[in-house]
C-alpha cells in the first residue's frame, strides 16, 4: 500500500501592476478553482499554498494527477483585488526540496 | 521545443501597452513571436517595429458590404488579415473570402455566434484559420463561460471533422492578459482540445500562416 498521497509542487510567478497580497491571491485561486471545477473537483485537487513571497513567486501543492487542472485555474485568474494579474507556472516538482531550487 | 506564436494581440495605439513591451513579455513566456492585430476602426496607421512582431489588422464591422469594402482596402497592404467574428453573416462572408487569413473568435466574445458544417468547409477551401480566443475563457465566469466552452467544444468538433486549421490566441490587451504556451494548452484542454492539437495550434499552424503571408509578399515583390 502507498504510504502517502502523491503530490506535485508548482512554482508560479505572478505578474501584476501592484504588489499582490498573499491572502487575496489565495482567495482568487480558490474562487477560480470553484468556478471551474465546483466543490468536488476542487476538493480532489488537494490544493495548498505552501509559500508566497511579495516578489510574486509562490509555491502550490496539489494532487499529482490534477496539475493541468490547477494550471488552467491559475491561467483563468485575471485580477486580484482589482489589479490586473497574469500567472504563469515556472516549474513543477515532486518534492518540495527540488521545487525550492526552481524558485 | 517548438516555436510558439500568438497571432492576436492588441497593442498601442489601440491599447496602452507598446508592441515592444508585449513582445518582451511574450518572449519571456516562451513565444518566438507575436502578431499585433489592432481593430481597424480604432487605429489609423501602424508601422512594423521588430522582426518578431508581425503586423496585422482585425476588421470589425456589422455589415457584409462594409467587410468586403474593407477587405479590398487592406488586402495586399497588411500582411495578416483577421476578421472579427461572432456575427453569423460576418462569419460566412469572411470564410468565403480567400483574402482572409484568420477568423477571430467565430463564437463571438460572449459565445453568441455559431459555426456550422458549411462555414467550416469554406474555411478549409480558402485556407482560413479558425481562432480559439482564450481571453473569452479567462474573462468570463459561470453561465457565460459555460456557453463559450460549449461553443468551442462544438467548433473543435467541426474543425477535427473537416481538418480545418485552428489557432489558439490570447487576444491580449495588456501584458497581464498574455498566457504562457503551457497555460494556453491547459486552457484549451477545458473544452476538450488534446495536447498535440493545442501545441500545433500554437506553433506549426501559426507559423504556416505567417510563411504563407511571407510568400504572398514575395510574390508581390516579383510582380
Amino acid at each position: 500500500m502507498r504510504r502517502r498521497d502523491r503530490r506535485r509542487y508548482l512554482v508560479f510567478e505572478v505578474m501584476s501592476e501592484i504588489e499582490v497580497d498573499k491572502y487575496k491571491l489565495l482567495n482568487a485561486i480558490w474562487n477560480s478553482m470553484y468556478s471551474l471545477y465546483g466543490d468536488i473537483g476542487t476538493s480532489e485537487s488537494k490544493l495548498w499554498l505552501v509559500k508566497y513571497d511579495k516578489k510574486g513567486i509562490g509555491m502550490l501543492r496539489c494532487a499529482h494527477s490534477k496539475v493541468d487542472e490547477v494550471r488552467a485555474a491559475l491561467a483563468c485568474i485575471y485580477s486580484v483585488n482589482g489589479a490586473l494579474v497574469g500567472i504563469r507556472v515556472i516549474g513543477i516538482s515532486g518534492t518540495i526540496k527540488a521545487a525550492s531550487r526552481i524558485a | 521545443m517548438s516555436n510558439f506564436f500568438d497571432l492576436n494581440v492588441h497593442a498601442y495605439p489601440e491599447t496602452n501597452t507598446p508592441a515592444e513591451e508585449m513582445l518582451r513579455v511574450a518572449r519571456r513566456y516562451g513565444y518566438a513571436g507575436i502578431a499585433i492585430t489592432n481593430h481597424d476602426d480604432s487605429v489609423e496607421e501602424q508601422q512594423e517595429t521588430s522582426p518578431s512582431i508581425y503586423m496585422g489588422i482585425e476588421i470589425r464591422t456589422n455589415s457584409v458590404s462594409e467587410l468586403n469594402r474593407k477587405l479590398k482596402q487592406h488586402s495586399g497592404k497588411v500582411p495578416l488579415l483577421v476578421v472579427h467574428g461572432g456575427d453569423e453573416k460576418i462569419n460566412l462572408a469572411a470564410l468565403k473570402d480567400h483574402r482572409v487569413d484568420i477568423l477571430a473568435h467565430p463564437c463571438g466574445e460572449k459565445g453568441e455566434g455559431v459555426l456550422n458544417h458549411v462555414l467550416v468547409r469554406y474555411a478549409v477551401e480558402n485556407g482560413i484559420a479558425i481562432e480559439f480566443n482564450m481571453s473569452a475563457l479567462i474573462y468570463s465566469r459561470r453561465g457565460d463561460r459555460a456557453r463559450i466552452l460549449g461553443r468551442m467544444r462544438d467548433n473543435l468538433h467541426l474543425v477535427r471533422k473537416y481538418k480545418a486549421m485552428s489557432i489558439l490566441t490570447s487576444n491580449a490587451r495588456s501584458i497581464y492578459d498574455l498566457r504562457a504556451p503551457r497555460e494556453m494548452i491547459a486552457l484549451a484542454s477545458l473544452f476538450g482540445m488534446r495536447r498535440e492539437e493545442a501545441v500545433s495550434a500554437l506553433s506549426d499552424i501559426p507559423l504556416s500562416i505567417l510563411e504563407q503571408r511571407w510568400n504572398k509578399e514575395k510574390e508581390v515583390e516579383i510582380l
